[in-house]
């Protein structure tokens, strides 16, 4: 049996090995957000992630249960009493906070978001980048056109019904980013105009666009974590 | 008695925005997690702090839950692994160092948590008893100490890339064993 692992360097770093590594935080940060981009969209890489997750929680299992105090309980109770939970505001970011820096910043991501009006699309400069975005699984079709000059992402989705009870989630996935970034979620209508926000702007060459489905008001963890309905790469319009 | 089946219909019931399951669940598992929180950080106030957080993702995420393929517990201890994991690596980016025996519990699992536990996981534990002892360790202290492939070469004074083919090695044997 032994014989037929390689004793040289690098045995078999196959996928399924990533996947593993991946599992055990092993992965350096590039490595990391490139196994990422394609966990977003790669079925199988999330079921070897999956199965590798569930064997290591064996690990688990020798470490002795020790009662958490009460005070952390009553914490949670207040945290998700209904009147607080339904004030958004003040109220809503310092639950952000509490989930930790992604969720807060993907919450700042979408406060920075300004929806163009419909009627402005016609008066947009020319694309410069276009992905189409679509699955064969989802039957979802998006085109989206990047157009500089505005700083405007038009998102048209000509095919595809949104799950019940879900909301699109629309991500860009930079180059060179460690992790899919939220440009928000997208209201129920055929044609979307955002603004993408200043720090994304010099990413779009050479991005992919993701969509997910969401729990209404999108992603709570920052990061996508519905279906992959839909994904393109910006390319040159 | 806390049965698998309890936890998994109380995450669903939490997805739903169930209050009362939310808290049966956190009264059910919050020692195991509370548990696995004190193993990784070695320190008890963050460790509350990531056991809460780690909660706050529960009922935020639980809809997700049905989606990801993992049982019950094994999704639960996953978060929490992770929350703590990523406080960890918060910590040593900072360089701030721990006593290192402080702060570990000294006593065993209650017997409702201890059978919520004892799940389909016996067949890990063989496969990890294949391994010699150090290299089962090793990946034992990437998964609980979030060790990189260079501390582990540190803390087994190996050159870095011997460490990386041995836990590869030890990571494609798990898999031989657990794929039997």
């Amino acid at each position: 049996m032994s014989s037929e692992i390689p004793i040289d360097g690098d045995p078999e770093r196959d996928d399924d090995m990533l996947a593993a590594e991946y599992a055990l935080h092993l992965l350096g940060p590039a490595d990391r957000a490139a196994f990422e981009q394609r966990l977003a969209i790669e079925g199988a890489l999330r079921e070897m992630v999956a199965r590798w997750t569930e064997s290591f929680a064996a690990f688990a299992e020798d470490i002795p249960s020790v009662e958490a105090p009460p005070a952390v309980r009553a914490r949670l109770v207040s945290a998700i009493a209904p009147t607080k939970r339904s004030t958004v505001g003040q109220r809503g970011l310092s639950l952000w906070r509490l989930i930790g820096g992604a969720g807060l910043a993907a919450a700042l991501a979408l406060a920075l978001f300004v929806f163009l009006p419909l009627n402005s699309i016609d008066t947009l400069s020319p694309a410069t980048y276009i992905a189409n975005m679509q699955s064969d699984d989802s039957g979802f079709v998006l085109l989206a056109g990047y157009h500089p000059d505005e700083a405007a992402l038009v998102v048209k989705r000509s095919a595809g019904d949104i799950p019940e009870g879900r909301v699109l989630e629309l991500w860009l996935i930079a180059a060179d980013a460690p992790a899919p970034v939220s440009l928000g979620t997208l209201p129920d209508q055929a044609s979307v105009t955002l603004t993408l926000p200043e720090d994304l702007r010099d990413s779009v060459a050479g991005a992919t666009l993701a969509i997910t489905d969401e729990p209404p008001g999108g992603s709570p963890t920052g990061s996508p974590t519905g279906t992959v309905l839909a994904a393109g790469l910006l390319t040159d319009a | 008695m806390t049965t698998t089946i309890d936890i998994e219909r109380w995450i669903n019931a939490t997805a739903s925005g169930d209050r009362a399951a939310f808290l049966a669940l956190y009264d059910a598992t919050n020692a195991k997690l509370f548990g696995v929180c004190l193993r990784v950080l070695r320190d008890r106030a963050e460790a509350e702090e990531v056991l809460q957080d780690v909660f706050l993702k529960i009922w935020r995420n639980s809809g997700l839950y049905q989606a990801n393929g993992f049982s019950p517990m094994t999704w639960l201890i996953t978060v929490a692994r992770n929350g703590a994991i990523d406080r960890l690596r918060a910590r040593k980016s900072r360089g701030e160092m721990v006593d290192l025996v402080a702060e570990l519990p000294d006593h065993g699992p209650t017997p409702e948590a201890a059978a919520i536990a004892s799940s389909d996981n016996a067949q890990m534990q063989m496969c990890l008893g294949q391994l010699e002892p150090d290299r089962a360790d090793a990946v034992r202290g990437a998964y609980l100490d979030g060790m990189s492939y260079q501390e582990l070469a540190e803390r087994y004074t190996v050159p870095l890339n011997t460490m990386r083919t041995w836990l590869r090695r030890s990571l494609l044997k798990l898999k031989e064993c657990l794929t039997e």
